[in-house]
């Protein structure tokens, strides 16, 4: 696809179009942009995630244990990542 | 900020909070260790450059070596995101205006700066053009303070103010009167070179709310080299200079292993900006004076004066301030 966006600024437009969503959530839904890449691991994705939160961009705002007792997070955008997306997503993505 | 979930889960993530906070420590330092490193290996890198004359050595032999160290470092960095599969990211992000700030990051930080700091130095003496200079982390705080509205701990502020002093009485050199004419315009040069690195970590950051830092600096690094290769040499002589490196496949290859650790540095720079803050990465960073300072002694035998233990101690005590507090790292992930 021609206008594929850098995975980090996909991650945040994903996360603005819905409630919450995990970095599993995330990776399901992105899959068919970036599922054959290097880049698309578990590891990559959380990491992102990371970032982004402590970049003031996302929220962490519940957690669980899933039934391996493994930890996930979920995020949410906050006004400040709607603003970098309001400002600086490419025009084509605002109408999907 | 509430979070809901069961407590075990609330723990689990507390403990992964912390970690975060303290890999990006680790990473801001071993940035500054590794850039220290970078110092003395470009130094005797450039010792093997052939002697050019006064003018060449005041600025061609210089910026000819900056834009080799930086455009060496794109290419490794290049190698490393090549092997993980990340090219594809370089391009996709220079289509975005995040993209194009961190390119614009990369001007400031590099061509702009680097140019200012060796005119500053020439023009009002190293005595008050380091002096400004060390001011740099100082700067990017107060920018990501006001731009990125990054909040930032009393205590940060007190480690980086006493790594800053650190820093000055390290590269201390006494006064040679200041009666050159230029003096005014060297202390602006220096000002802008403090202001330039200043500005290239926060627009930086900015960038990297959208960008993997992995990429963000591989863009920052080849805008920086490929300008000054084109812009800027030409009109030092620069090119000169690299007509001569080359045929030198020793002094080729002390630039390219100096490189590497300047973009192992960088990355690493970037990395724990995006993780803990403008002002906890640059402060973290700026212990490479005192990095530079033990490895010029272990390695080169350089002699340890008194300002370079006092500076280093200072430099060590203020980054720890800005780096330890073990109850932020446990309760208050987001702050910087």
């Amino acid at each position: 696809m021609a206008d594929i966006l850098p995975l980090r600024f996909r991650m945040l437009h994903y996360i603005s179009t819905v409630d919450k969503a995990c970095a599993d959530d995330i990776m399901q839904a992105l899959k068919p942009e970036y599922g054959t890449e290097k880049q698309f691991t578990k590891n990559v994705f959380v990491e992102h995630l990371l970032d982004m939160k402590a970049n003031f961009v996302i929220d962490d705002n519940d957690v669980i244990l899933d039934n391996k007792g493994e930890l996930v997070i979920y995020y949410s955008i906050n006004d400040e990542g709607r603003n970098l997306l309001k400002k600086y997503l490419p025009k084509r993505w605002n109408r999907k | 900020m509430n979070i809901s979930g069961n407590s075990t889960a609330i723990i689990m993530k507390q403990k992964l909070d912390a970690k975060f906070a303290k890999k990006g420590v680790l990473t801001g330092l071993f940035s500054g260790c590794t850039w220290g490193l970078n110092n003395v290996l470009l130094g005797l890198a450039l010792g093997l450059v052939p002697a050019m004359g006064e003018d060449a050595a005041l600025y061609a032999i210089p910026l000819a070596a900056a834009c080799m160290n930086d455009s060496l470092a794109g290419l490794w960095l290049l190698l490393y995101n090549g092997g993980g599969g990340r090219l594809q990211e370089i391009i996709r992000s220079l289509k975005t205006f995040p993209g194009l700030m961190v390119c614009l990051a990369a001007l400031l930080g590099g061509p702009l700066a680097n140019s200012g700091y060796l005119l500053g130095i020439s023009m009002a003496g190293p005595a008050y053009a380091l002096t400004i200079t060390a001011l740099y982390p100082l700067v990017g705080a107060v920018l990501s303070r006001i731009f990125l509205k990054q909040h930032i701990l009393p205590r940060v502020w007190a480690g980086m103010f006493l790594s800053v002093i650190g820093a000055i009485v390290i590269s201390y050199v006494p006064p040679e009167g200041g009666n050159n004419a230029n003096f005014y315009l060297g202390i602006l040069f220096a000002s802008i070179a403090a202001l330039g690195w200043g500005a290239e970590a926060v627009l930086a950051v900015f960038g990297m709310s959208m960008i993997d830092p992995k990429i963000a600096i591989n863009i920052r690094e080849l805008t920086s080299g490929i300008f000054m290769a084109i812009f800027i040499l030409p009109i030092v002589g620069g090119w000169a200079v690299i007509s001569q490196v080359v045929a030198l496949p020793t002094t080729v290859g002390a630039f390219a292993i100096a490189a590497l650790a300047a973009g192992v540095s960088y990355l690493a720079w970037y990395t724990a900006n995006s993780k803990c803050g403008v002002a906890k990465g640059m402060a973290l960073n700026g212990t490479y004076v005192m990095w530079g300072v033990i490895f010029s002694a272990v390695f080169l035998s350089q002699p340890l004066t008194q300002n370079l233990a006092i500076g280093s101690v200072l430099v060590l005590i203020g980054a720890t301030l800005v780096a330890i507090n073990p109850k932020e790292f446990f309760n208050k992930g987001g702050e910087a």
